[in-house]
């Protein structure tokens, strides 16, 4: 094949044919008839956004300085400019425009002899108006007055904006609506029918602001919640592609700490730009086996995945070729590369190398410099450094906006990931990014902020039609869908079929001490006991099971009953005959709800304990409950202790011990080692009430994606995903319908549901309604329900009703 | 486009028909939805004339793991086993056969496909790049979307492109379907995942997936144990719920009607006739006894069914799990002589009923894999792709060490039959002595796409906006079809 400059240059002898054609005395007239040649043919790729082979002639200053082919067009030579040349190739690869007919021999003629007469340009004259370019210091806008009470300078912006377009204010949601909405935003659970009447009946004028405090302090659900969020932007996830083989690294553990304890998020940036070996994964992205396009190389990668994440910039076009449709060029993108590269580098422009080479650089250097020449590490921090600089509004503006669209339900700047998108209101996008910078880059602050205006405690809009694009007007917050993890997480929490452990290796357990009033800490009753057959000849083997029984009687209804287990070295805990959790991790005890599984009259409690290791060592099984009885105010506790039954036989796969199994009396195990201590401490903090004890529970988003999480949208986390599928697409909706994953979770819903003593289907119903939808059923609603239900609840009513309350789309959105 | 009876093949598009008319037809028939982060047809290729569709349905018969052409449908000199024999005597361990078509020979044990090579093109030069290491997800990724993985976008698998662009044939059909692939509890499911999506086109155009056919049917019931009034009923009583609700009026129109839309199509298929389509165990003794020679067969047999309902894509696999079936790093021989018992009937079966029933001529069936095998060769010759084969000896010791054992990716063979190629046809050829390398028309990915989806009347150079770029059909739309295996 020819090289394509030869290619390029046999046209040459074409032009000259059609030499003859043209008339070089006359004057042409650029407005007139340069212009519609231009705009007819070259245009729609080479002005405005659009700079395909990076070449616009928008301008006269862009048009002479030319594209990836270098200059074309040189005034006063039209035999010397490739714009001639290329238009009037025969080779269909090079010839412009590479779409439709040729330029005709007079169009080809006007814009020779206009080259040759200099180009000449109507001052000021540009095809298109230049794109919107965004401003990358900080502005600090005037806040307008407050109108009609609303203090908030969100709402005092909006406010201004709103009578400026002639809009309505959006009226106030109510209370159960905010109630739902901000629990799911901000945690990512429902609150409780107690939690949801208790907070209706609450008259306090500042009960909202308080809710929100509260559950923004809810430190264990909140980052359960978020991880959501930042595994989707980071990419980080407990399986997939390269992590078998060492090709990718988790952040899990230091990405958890740094949301439960609400790192700042400059702080956050520069752990992961100049990272410690636990934030590393991400800087890192993945390492493909085998050859891959030089444009995924790692540090490739890492320059999109900086741009994207903290700046809003799309990166991926620019790490191959110039981009042709924003300003970025190929070594903006090797630039942020060589700051990563522990090597130097070549561009390479589409897999060919260039024999150019890369030199430190980052997007902005009007805010300074990266000093090409220190080392790697330094340079890393001085990225890090710049990145979260004050002045570098480009990175606050990004994260809020990213929180604003959580929140909102659409960015002020649209899409979240193009923040050179001009912003629907760009004093908003301040106010949030300057009361970011005060609160020294406080994630939840900002929550807090968004979610105590007027704005995000009104009602949502009701969106008619697909109403996007650019002519987007604020008319209030909109719906959101329910993530994969919430919707799992939510049937799991109704139905008490949550799952018995996590993937992700996080510690959820609470780092200080209990102080608040009701969650005083009492003394742990809880024993550890093991076979009273261990001497200290006989040490309990490694992999030795024992079951343990205790039985107790239950005379009236239960308010609640709480079980607190654990085991050295894993266990399962059945209640009179059914499982009700398994721990494989006798560090971390487990707080359980027990009261689906009592009954009236006696009950028994069977914990079949296993020991590890790989020769005889000591083990142990500790068991506490606390239940209260309704119309009782004595709780009654007991734990494991000499009371207890041990035996060697094992229930069966459906639960039941052997008829002719003998039980003995348990042996006290003594207490020796100092993490024992510290188990048997977490637990009396857990049975004792810690707030937010559900936050124990695993948690969708700590576990591996499944089928149904799948199927609910939650993404392969290969590439950065910053917002999901806002739809419900057909074969999800066959998978809600009749996938086994769902179904056989609301069957053990239904069955684990009945357990509770329902007076009637209508207290079903009614209950439901309030866990699902924060409010009761309305009287239509009340009868179709209780139609569905029967007189009595059935199983398999409850399990349609079940499924026909999370298939409604108001449960399946965030309004 | 559906019709009351049987086999509602619709009329192909006509060549004229600009792209927006067809896009806001689709929209009208509620069959696309463009949301606000969808991707939308890219604004510039609105001009982009599609040509005219040879074919209505595509089946790909996906041989996963690295079918060895010298062992299937391009037979070269054949060697018998005898210890010590030499590997590089080993071209084909099979002896050739003849087939319907004079001069096309295929390998022993694929009889009943010989039959019916005469409804057939048989592509013998298809190539693959070098990706350094050969791995068998990211051919495969390669293969099924086109693009060499890692890709900064998710990309679409060819069968989302196909429910994107054409949508589905019968409304009440999935668009893509998928036959025969476990993507949880086998190796490598994680990078089968990666491209067995629609990925950025979203979850609306992404397969169906049925990795065991006989369970078919159970994916378009009613959920297991549940008695089909009580379905109706649950679905009737959650309908009358969803308008009862006092909020139903400030609910966003377009969430909720999206959502009941999905609900509504959902529960179409689970309650119509088309969802017989999925029940193989309808067809008679002898017809299942015709395609059963395992999970692949009955894999066929189902294609067969979905596509006289109006199925736009399917795909059956004889399934990729690392080590087994046509991944044969030890035991080739032995295992491909299984292979070409598990697919011969049903393969040939499947032609000859589709062309009973007059569906052979729109329906394009394809047979691909991600690479060919070879005694010899790792890679293509000169990569410095690291030697996988079990045996690293040069002589054949024992039974084991006979066959194709190493991945190679200089030359393999693709059939197409019906759909608008040729019959009886061969196109490109391979060398007769190592290396195998085609040596005539070589067809890269990107033209084998470019062909099959001019054959289904998708431009090459289709396009869809993503993150403000475009992304097209084929590399950079520079896929140019084989016309000449066009009938």
């Amino acid at each position: 094949m020819l090289p394509d400059a030869v290619i390029r240059r046999l046209p040459l002898a074409v032009c000259l044919s059609f030499a003859g054609l043209t008339t070089l005395s006359a004057e042409v007239d650029f407005a007139h008839e340069v212009v519609p040649i231009l705009r007819k043919h070259c245009t729609e790729c080479h002005a405005g956004d659009k700079k395909k082979g990076s070449f616009s002639m928008n301008t006269r200053t862009a048009l002479l300085e030319g594209g990836e082919d270098g200059v074309t067009v040189v005034p006063g030579h039209a035999d010397k400019s490739k714009l001639i040349e290329f238009i009037l190739s025969k080779d269909l690869d090079v010839r412009m425009p590479p779409k439709g007919d040729a330029l005709t021999p007079a169009e080809v003629g006007i814009l020779r002899t206009w080259v040759d007469q200099g180009a000449v340009w109507t001052e000021g004259f540009a095809f298109k108006q230049p794109a919107f370019e965004p401003t990358l210091r900080p502005r600090h806008p005037m806040v307008p007055p407050a109108i009609g009470g609303h203090e908030h300078p969100i709402d005092r912006v909006l406010e201004a904006w709103l009578q400026s377009k002639k809009l309505p204010t959006p009226p106030l949601a109510d209370d159960a609506t905010f109630l739902r909405r901000a629990h799911l935003d901000f945690i990512g659970l429902l609150p409780t029918v107690a939690e949801t009447q208790a907070f209706v009946a609450d008259p306090a004028p500042d009960k909202r602001a308080r809710l929100i405090r509260s559950l923004l302090a809810r430190d264990i659900d909140y980052a359960d919640h978020w991880m959501v969020f930042w595994n989707d932007l980071l990419r980080n996830d407990y399986a997939g592609t390269g992590y078998i083989d060492g090709g990718r690294k988790q952040i899990t553990p230091w990405l958890y700490a740094a949301l439960r304890k609400n790192m700042p998020y400059d702080e956050f940036v520069r752990e992961l730009i100049a990272p410690t070996a636990a934030s590393e994964g991400f800087s890192k992205g993945i390492i493909w086996r085998g050859a891959v396009s030089v444009a995924q190389a790692p540090e490739l990668q890492f320059a999109q995945s900086v741009s994207q994440v903290f700046l809003g910039i799309n990166m991926k076009c620019a790490s191959c070729h110039d981009s042709f449709i924003d300003r970025w060029k190929l070594k903006d993108a090797y630039g942020l590369a060589a700051i990563y590269s522990d090597h130097p580098m070549e561009l390479v422009r589409c897999d060919i190398p260039t024999g150019k080479s890369a030199s430190a650089g980052w997007p902005f250097p009007e805010l300074g410099q990266i000093d090409a020449n220190k080392p790697r590490g330094e340079r890393l921090v001085q990225l890090a450094t710049l990145l979260t600089q004050p002045d570098n509004a480009r990175f606050q503006r990004t994260m809020v906006n990213r929180l604003w669209h959580r929140l909102m339900g659409r960015g002020i700047v649209h899409p979240v990931d193009a923040m050179q998108t001009e912003p629907w209101n760009q004093d908003l996008l301040d106010v949030l990014a300057n009361h970011f910078v005060a609160q020294k880059y406080d994630l939840k602050a900002t929550l807090e902020f968004i979610a105590t205006s007027r704005a995000y405690q009104s009602q949502a809009e009701v969106q008619s039609g697909d109403v996007d694009g650019k002519d987007y007007l604020y008319r209030g917050p909109r719906g959101k869908r329910l993530t994969a993890e919430q919707f799992v997480d939510l049937a799991w929490r109704l139905t008490g079929t949550t799952p018995f452990k996590i993937d992700a290796g996080v510690q959820r357990m609470p780092t200080k001490p209990i102080t608040a009033p009701e969650a005083k800490v009492g003394p742990l009753l809880a024993q550890p006991i093991w076979s009273n057959d261990v001497t200290a000849q006989r040490p309990p083997a490694a992999g030795e099971a024992r079951s343990f029984r205790h039985s107790f009687t239950i005379a009236g209804e239960v308010e609640h009953a709480l079980v607190v287990v654990t085991a050295d070295n894993s266990f399962e805990i059945l209640v009179n005959g059914k499982t009700l959790a398994k721990g494989e991790n006798w560090a971390v005890p487990q707080l359980l709800d027990l009261a689906p599984f009592l009954k009236l009259g006696r009950n028994q409690i069977i914990i079949v304990g296993r020991n590890g290791g790989t020769g005889p060592n000591v083990a142990a099984v500790w068991c506490q409950v606390a239940l209260r009885l309704r119309n009782n105010k004595n709780e009654v506790t007991f734990g494991s202790d000499a009371t207890w039954e041990w035996s060697a036989a094992l229930p069966n796969a459906k639960g039941a011990m052997p008829v002719k199994a003998a039980w003995l009396p348990v042996a006290k195990v003594p207490v020796e080692a100092a993490p024992w201590k510290k188990a048997e401490a977490m637990m009396a903090q857990m049975i004792s009430g810690v707030p937010s004890s559900e936050g124990f529970l695993p948690r969708a988003s700590l576990v591996k994606s499944d089928l149904l999480q799948r199927s609910l949208g939650r993404p392969n986390r290969e590439q950065i995903v910053s917002s999901r599928p806002t739809e419900l697409s057909t074969l999800e909706a066959i998978d809600l319908s009749n996938g086994t994953a769902l179904t056989s979770l609301l069957e053990r819903g239904a069955i684990s549901l009945l357990r509770r003593p329902w007076k009637s289907s209508e207290e079903l119903a009614r209950w439901l309604y309030l866990s699902t939808l924060c409010r009761p059923p309305s009287a239509a609603e009340l009868k179709v329900a209780l139609e569905l239900l029967g007189a009595q609840p059935t199983e398999h009513s409850t399990a349609d009703f079940l499924w026909a309350i999370f298939m409604l789309p108001e449960f399946q959105t965030i309004r | 486009m559906s019709s009351s009876h049987g086999l509602p093949l619709d009329p192909s598009l006509p060549e004229s028909l600009a792209r927006r008319e067809f896009v806001k037809m689709l929209a009208a028939a509620g069959l696309a939805t463009l949301s606000m982060d969808a991707p939308r047809l890219l604004a510039a290729d609105l001009k982009v004339i599609q040509p005219a569709a040879k074919a209505d349905a595509c089946i790909l018969i996906w041989l996963a793991g690295g079918m060895a052409a010298p062992e299937t449908f391009d037979p070269k000199r054949y060697v018998p086993f005898e210890k010590g024999l030499e590997y590089k005597r080993v071209l084909s361990t099979f002896p050739s056969i003849p087939t319907a078509v004079d001069g096309i020979r295929i390998c022993e044990g694929m009889e009943q496909i010989a039959s019916v090579m005469d409804r057939a093109t048989l592509i013998r030069s298809a190539i693959q790049p070098d990706l350094g290491s050969i791995l068998h997800s990211r051919h495969q990724f390669h293969w099924h979307t086109g693009y060499v993985p890692p890709q900064t976008v998710a990309c679409p698998h060819l069968g989302a492109w196909m429910a994107r662009v054409l949508g589905p044939r019968n409304p009440v059909m999935p668009a893509f379907i998928n036959i025969g692939q476990r993507l949880e509890g086998v190796g490598e499911s994680e990078e089968l995942k990666a491209f067995t999506s629609a990925g950025f086109f979203g979850g609306e155009f992404g397969p169906m997936n049925l990795p065991y056919p006989e369970e078919a049917a159970a994916a378009v019931r009613a959920p297991k144990g549940m008695d089909p009034s009580r379905f109706v009923n649950r679905d009737k009583e959650f309908r009358r719920l969803a308008d009862a609700s006092p909020n139903r009026d400030v609910m966003s129109d377009h969430q909720y009607e999206s959502m009941m839309r999905s609900m509504d199509n959902a529960y179409r298929l689970l309650s119509a006739k088309e969802r017989m389509a999925f029940d193989i165990s309808l067809e008679t003794k002898e017809v299942q006894a015709e395609y059963d020679t395992g999970r692949f067969g009955r894999g066929c047999l189902l294609a067969r069914r979905l596509v006289e309902n109006g199925a736009r894509f399917v795909e059956v696999t004889t399934e990729y799990v690392p080590f087994f079936q046509w991944d044969t790093h030890g035991k080739g021989h032995e295992t491909v002589a299984k292979m070409h018992a598990e697919i011969d009937r049903p393969v040939a079966q499947l032609i000859r009923d589709l062309e009973k029933r007059g569906l052979l001529d729109r329906t394009l069936v394809v047979i691909a894999s991600e690479f060919s095998r070879d005694a010899m060769i790792e890679g293509k010759p000169g990569s410095k792709a690291k030697d996988q084969s079990f045996n690293k000896g040069t002589t054949m010791e024992s039974p084991d060490h006979y066959g194709l054992h190493r991945h190679f990716t200089g030359g393999t063979s693709v059939v197409m039959f019906g759909g608008g190629v040729k019959r009886g046809h061969v196109y490109g050829a391979t060398a007769d002595e190592r290396p195998l390398v085609a040596i005539k028309d070589p067809v890269p990915i990107e033209d084998l796409h470019a062909t099959i989806f001019t054959l289904m009347g998708i431009s090459p150079k289709t396009a869809y906006d993503i993150e403000g770029r475009p992304f097209y059909a084929t590399i950079d739309g520079k896929g140019k079809a084989i016309t000449s295996i066009f009938a």
